[in-house]
């Protein structure tokens, strides 16, 4: 039988790998600071025994806020992905990839033997009972359109009390305060305030553009409103992230004169190239004043305090230059 | 042909093409006057006769006229490659969808882009003329050629379904890189410039102007090979000659506009109601006609009905592809029933004949049964041995690997019930649609049943595993009951109940589409995933359905052994003996059904598991459904769970769904079935 030989030499293999692979658990050093109970964004207190060192982190974000407080993560979802889209806080290289967002590797999860895993409420929901089983699993908001500010301030207060961080926390917000004031008195100063802006990716396939506004709520908006400026898209976006989505002649519900432009485009750069020579992006008012602007690589536009303190650098600057 | 009904037939071809043109004028300037800005109908009209304000010509030049044009190039191009590859393969259901020059097409661009090529148009162009020129040729050489038979179509949907799970592995695989493409994926008009409407569209014209000055030719081919050999036409050349063109004609339009669906299957055939007799050198530009008609009534109804503003999110092409489904069936019911009479799906019916041989096998299969799934409780992203695995059963493991094994269990579990179920769903209904490449996908189960798990994951984000089974399984119910009725004509016919079938799943599918793109673009990889097959964060109660199934369905199946084996004789063999065969037909395929269901709402969509498995099983056993039956099972759950270890282990800690995996391995074997298998 052709088929069934290498089986049973697969068979014969596997009857001979008898044996374990486990070797007796170690038990994590002993807890110091002693016990932290947090409630994390379903309202569940999760109590561990002690603030967490070893830690796994399923989303951008979050393995942004983790990174930033000082704290590198055991395990990160998609870090090869995370290094070129978020370059607010680096990972460190011995980071272990646990998989992509969308189905990260239980295995590889519980192979690093974590004391916590931290992962946003919108990704895979049948995930958190499973993973709960074996480690204390703290969940984050991670985006919400109807107070994106207030719900980054949460999430990464109860990320850094997870990990027991909060004077660093503390430190850091206040940071972020502090720039986003700065920033909004600089704009204050060239009598910039209240410049209406949009902010959007693009998304180019031959010559079929999509463009995905950055609409009120949306986190980047919160963080330019914050610095003075006004988000002049009014279309429908979605009530988690804030985004919408349009085609070039949705642009010309943008009128105001005085309207600038940023994106992000880590590759091609649809806004400039597939765009420039079309006559409704001609008269759109920030490319006749030539308000076009476009963030670093690495912008993380769903990121934690240290991408709005990045973010907030640069619409300041290019508000005000 | 007498003179009197030749006169009435000449005033029609002019007077068809003539309101075609002005049923066009009309849409495109309906069209014109649709988008997201505010421009108007009067600022349109105005600027139409001169007198606009700059913003309105603007929006034109830069925005609706590109569309417009990208529309009109779609339309003419897929409508004259419709028409011409259903002349070439002497088929009325020959399209660029049903044989695969799409989806061949869109899977060489998704390719380029997913390894993060951003080529220029006219490559792009290039790239998916080799992709679409590969799949038709793989499809035409191996239904045959050209032949009447609906085995064309299924020869072509099946490399459709695989090249569609290539490309969805791609876009999962790269879900950052290849963003863009899901929705474009479905056919797309948002152009926002010219260019590749300007360089495809002397592609267009030179392959549309070749093909009609092929017309005297391809008349003569239709009258067939050995008439037109004799007629002293070089038939090889000339066929070539032409699917190279068509090929090139699809291949533009999914540069410009991505695999826009069945315009190139609907264009041709409501040509020829208009026109019953035509000559090629009318029926060919007509059909680009219609083509135009399709593609712009569809993006003139999509954006009249959804509003311009949302109307972004849906791609075209879902709504060609609902128009061109309801033509397919429509197509599929009015043609004669019976037809030419076919041999039994069997491999080698008969020649498992030794006792020894048999034992062998079945010895074999168990230890399969066994050696596969406990290999895949052993391998994954962390290997663990036998003797954990003991431990673990004794319940003397830490907590670590105790979980690892915990998750385990019930992914392999869910893997081999059902690939079971689907091997068994796919039995039965090969044997009642007497057709050996027909599967639970084709028959719009699969789908239906993914469209009721969407529905309810979207509308209800938390909704629990029994929700979702049983949203899944009505799906299954109501899309089955839809493809059976439609299939129903006083008696049951399997080449009709295919490609209804085939129409329906394709609908399916589009809607499935319109949902996620609708309800929740920005989480296409999770549905995309759950859509190829995927066991990833099951439980042990997610596998109840598809066990309970198994445990009662199967037995019922195995009891009618007999229908089976008769069903899959010929239609008057069952009817002598005095059975009871509509009966028979709709229980097998009821079970059938619900098998397909349980299974799908367990591990989602999972195609060629049901085409594969009873085909390996006959070619192990002989045809009768006594032995078919079970070892189709043995062999489907082996299959799903070998898939699913391997989409676990191979890229960890990322995972393939095990449904790729299932493609990527069984797209091999179907074709080797299919080339060993042609007439």
């Amino acid at each position: 039988m052709r088929v069934l030989t290498p089986a049973l030499l697969a068979a014969a293999l596997l009857l001979s790998a008898c044996g374990t692979t486990e070797t007796p658990e170690a038990k994590p050093g002993a807890a110091t600071g002693g016990p932290v109970t947090v409630t994390d964004a379903r309202g569940k207190a999760v109590t561990l025994p002690a603030a967490a060192k070893r830690v796994v982190v399923l989303e951008w974000g979050e393995t942004e806020m983790v990174s930033s407080l000082g704290v590198t993560p055991v395990g990160a979802a998609d870090a090869a992905g995370y290094r070129t889209w978020d370059k607010a806080a680096p990972l460190a290289p011995e980071v272990s990839d646990v998989g992509k967002r969308n189905e990260p590797s239980v295995d590889a999860i519980v192979a690093l033997n974590p004391e916590v895993v931290i992962m946003p409420e919108e990704r895979d929901s049948a995930l958190v009972p499973q993973l709960e089983k074996y480690v204390p699993v703290v969940v984050t908001k991670s985006s919400d359109a109807s107070r994106n500010f207030d719900r980054l301030r949460e999430d990464f207060r109860l990320v850094a009390k997870t990990i027991g961080k909060e004077s660093e926390a503390d430190r850091i917000l206040s940071e972020m305060d502090i720039k986003l004031a700065e920033g909004r008195k600089a704009v204050e100063a060239k009598g910039s305030a209240g410049t209406p802006f949009l902010m959007a990716d693009g998304y180019q396939q031959g010559s079929t553009v999509s463009i995905r506004p950055f609409g009120k709520g949306s986190q980047v908006s919160d963080v330019a409103e914050a610095v003075g400026l006004k988000n002049a898209w009014a279309g429908k976006v979605d009530p988690q992230w804030g985004l919408g989505q349009t085609d070039i002649e949705g642009l010309t519900a943008l009128t105001d004169p005085k309207t600038v432009l940023f994106y992000s485009a880590s590759e091609e750069d649809v806004f400039t190239t597939g765009l420039a020579r079309n006559p409704v992006w001609q008269r759109l008012p920030f490319a006749v004043s030539k308000k076009v602007f476009k963030l670093d690589p690495g912008t993380w536009t769903f990121g934690g305090p240290k991408s709005v303190i990045g973010l907030a650098g640069q619409i300041v600057r290019h508000t005000t230059a | 042909m007498r003179a009197g009904v030749r006169a009435p037939q000449a005033a029609r071809a002019v007077a068809v093409p003539a309101v075609l043109v002005v049923l066009i004028a009309v849409l495109a300037a309906v069209h014109l006057t649709q988008g997201t800005s505010s421009s108007d109908v009067f600022d349109v009209l105005k600027a139409l006769f001169g007198h606009g304000d700059a913003q309105t010509l603007a929006v034109l030049a830069g925005s609706r006229v590109p569309r417009l044009l990208a529309a009109l190039l779609v339309g003419v191009a897929l409508g004259v490659a419709g028409a011409g590859m259903q002349s070439v393969a002497r088929n009325p259901l020959a399209s660029p969808d049903t044989l695969a020059v799409n989806a061949g097409a869109h899977f060489a661009v998704v390719l380029v882009a997913a390894f993060g090529l951003a080529l220029p148009v006219l490559p792009v162009g290039g790239v998916a003329f080799a992709g679409g020129l590969l799949a038709a040729v793989a499809v035409l050489g191996l239904a045959g050629g050209g032949s009447a038979s609906p085995r064309l179509v299924l020869v072509g949907s099946a490399v459709m379904l695989a090249l569609q799970s290539l490309t969805t592995l791609l876009l999962i695989s790269y879900e950052q890189e290849t963003a863009d493409l899901f929705a474009w994926g479905s056919g797309s008009l948002t152009v926002s410039d010219l260019r590749a409407t300007a360089q495809m569209a002397p592609v267009v014209a030179l392959a549309a102007a070749a093909l009609v000055a092929m017309g005297r030719k391809l008349d003569v081919l239709a009258l067939g090979d050995d008439n037109a050999t004799v007629l002293g036409l070089p038939v090889r050349r000339t066929r070539v000659g032409a699917v190279l063109l068509t090929v090139a004609l699809t291949a533009a339009a999914v540069t410009v506009a991505g695999p826009v669906g069945f315009v190139g299957l609907s264009a041709p055939v409501i040509t020829r109601l208009l026109l019953p007799i035509a000559k090629h050198r009318v029926l060919l530009p007509v059909s680009g006609l219609v083509g135009v008609v399709t593609v712009l009534g569809a993006d003139v109804v999509l954006r009249a009905v959804f509003g311009s503003a949302t109307a972004v999110l849906v791609p075209t092409g879902v709504v060609t592809t609902l128009v061109g489904a309801v033509v397919l069936v429509w197509l599929a019911r009015r043609g004669r029933s019976g037809g030419a009479r076919r041999p039994a799906p069997a491999g080698r019916v008969g020649v498992a004949g030794s006792r020894r041989r048999l034992v062998t096998i079945a010895a074999g299969l168990l230890a399969l049964l066994i050696v596969v799934p406990v290999a895949g409780l052993l391998i994954g992203d962390r290997l663990v041995l036998l003797g954990d695995l003991a431990n673990w059963f004794a319940g003397r493991t830490g907590t670590a690997l105790t979980f690892v094994l915990d998750q385990r269990l019930p992914r392999v579990l869910a893997a081999v019930a059902a690939g079971a179920a689907l091997a068994v769903a796919g039995c039965g209904i090969q044997s009642v649609s007497r057709n050996p490449l027909a599967e639970p996908g084709l028959l719009g189960i699969t789908a239906g049943a993914g469209l009721g798990a969407i529905a309810l994951i979207t509308a209800v984000p938390v909704a629990g595993t029994w929700q979702i089974a049983g949203a899944a399984g009505a799906g299954a119910a109501v899309v089955f009951a839809l493809v059976y009725g439609l299939a129903w004509r006083s008696g049951l016919d399997s080449d009709r109940l295919v490609i209804i079938g085939i129409a329906v799943w394709s609908a399916g599918m589009s809607l499935i589409t319109l949902l996620i793109v609708v309800a929740n673009p920005w989480d296409s990889a999770k549905a995309l995933t759950w859509l190829s097959g995927s066991t990833y964060g099951r439980t042990l109660d997610q596998v109840l359905p598809v066990a309970l199934a198994l445990a009662v369905l199967t037995p019922l199946l195995w009891a009618r052994h007999r229908d089976l084996d008769l069903l899959a004789l010929d239609d008057d063999t069952p009817r002598v003996l005095g059975m009871r065969r509509e009966r028979s037909r709709l229980v097998i395929l009821v079970a059938a059904g619900a098998l397909a269901a349980t299974a799908v709402s367990a591990i989602g969509v999972v195609a060629f598991v049901g085409l594969v498995a009873p085909h390996l099983a006959r070619s192990l056993v002989g045809g009768r459904h006594a032995r078919v039956l079970p070892v189709a099972a043995a062999v489907g759950g082996v299959l799903v769970s070998a898939a699913d270890t391997i989409g676990r282990s191979v890229i960890a800690p990322a995972q393939i769904p095990a449904g790729l995996v299932i493609a990527l391995v069984g797209t091999p074997y179907f074709v080797f079935v299919l080339w060993r298998g042609r007439a």
